[in-house]
């Protein structure tokens, strides 16, 4: 049954959601594509999530379940994503007494982990299509994200304005398809 | 980052559940850009509020690092924790998930709904387009201020490499990697 493979697939991201958001982004990636949803439509997903409240996994899983099933396989797939992380929680709490594990340890493999998964995410969703006018938006945001303390949310509906409004024209511009 | 003032190492007043899911709701409604945005502002509200000092927030923030699941989450059921304990996860879970869930339900109803526009299609495309970019950006910025050493390059560019060479395995590798560099940061230290 899909809401099974649905609930899987999202309780294992769950498992390996460390760091920031952006870090499980390529994992949810390689679960869901091109099994659940195809490569452009997960890209849009994204800046959905990025750009509305809430965090990116929970986002994702909301609206992968929403266009798999609708509004119940919506609910199981977001309820799936933070099993793991709140049982994880309360287990922690009672096992604290028994169990003495290094902060400083834990933390810093986190943070070469959750690298390396950026790294591989940013592998994955490099961008494929040859679209000049794409690659500018992409290299434009990593520019205003990186070098500037804008919120990044401005990034995305900047280049999807810009997109929508001056896209046709731009590429007949340039002489290409579009 | 932590200013200690002795004076106010206890909060003042104590929430009710119902008073903690609802600033956790809002919160989670009116504030767009995930974690590194909303932490902050759970730090002043709660403060301000008088039922948690920042300093004694940002050291659940920090506990709530070590743990998968969303940052906003972790940080939340912590904080439930501390000041309810069990009976308070209910009030912190559905505070930071509820308003998302209902947003996204809208907003993917929507796009069901007009994506075969061509302008809303265009304008999903340019916002998909950025998302390899803001990636490249929280490398950079991660990158940046890591305190790097040769293991940790090394480890890093090698877990990356195998993450990217193997992505059917990708879950058991991370689980594996993060015990295996836990045991290496562990035995680092001791050396110290």
């Amino acid at each position: 049954m899909q809401i099974l493979e649905i609930i899987w697939t999202f309780f294992k991201i769950g498992v390996v959601s460390f760091g920031g958001g952006w870090s499980i982004v390529g994992i949810i990636r390689n679960e869901v594509v091109p099994h659940w949803i195809n490569e452009q439509e997960f890209l849009s997903l994204i800046a959905v999530a990025q750009s509305t409240p809430g965090p990116i996994a929970l986002n994702a899983a909301t609206m992968i379940g929403w266009e798999n099933g609708g509004f119940f396989t919506a609910m199981a797939a977001t309820l799936s994503v933070v099993v793991f992380p709140v049982l994880s929680i309360l287990a922690a709490t009672y096992l604290a007494r028994f169990i003495k594990l290094r902060a400083i340890a834990i933390n810093e493999s986190l943070k070469t982990g959750s690298i390396a998964m950026m790294l591989m995410a940013l592998w994955a969703l490099k961008p494929s299509s040859g679209d000049p006018v794409l690659i500018a938006m992409a290299l434009g945001a990593f520019a205003l994200a990186a070098f500037t303390k804008i919120n990044a949310l401005w990034a995305i509906i900047g280049s999807g304005a810009l997109n929508a409004i001056a896209g046709p024209a731009i590429r007949a511009f340039l002489g290409i398809g579009g | 980052m932590k200013p200690t003032k002795p004076e106010s190492t206890t909060a003042q007043s104590k929430p009710t559940l119902i008073e903690l899911f609802i600033l956790l709701a809002r919160i989670n409604t009116v504030t767009l850009g995930g974690g590194y945005v909303i932490v902050p502002v759970m730090a002043t509200s709660l403060e301000k509020k008088g039922w948690m000092n920042e300093s004694d927030f940002y050291d659940l923030f920090a506990r709530a690092q070590a743990f998968p699941g969303p940052m906003a989450l972790n940080s939340a059921l912590l904080v439930a924790l501390k000041l309810f304990g069990p009976k308070g996860i209910p009030a912190a879970f559905f505070g930071v998930v509820l308003p998302p869930f209902i947003a996204l339900i809208l907003v993917s109803g929507l796009i069901q709904r007009f994506g075969s526009l061509p302008v809303l299609r265009r304008f999903l495309d340019g916002a998909g387009a950025v998302v390899p970019g803001l990636i490249a950006a929280m490398i950079w910025k991660n990158a940046a201020k890591r305190s790097w050493n040769v293991p940790r390059i090394i480890e890093t560019a090698l877990l990356a490499v195998l993450l990217i060479l193997l992505p059917a395995f990708s879950l058991p590798i991370l689980l594996l990697a993060i015990v295996v560099l836990y045991c290496i940061e562990g035995l680092c230290k001791s050396w110290k």
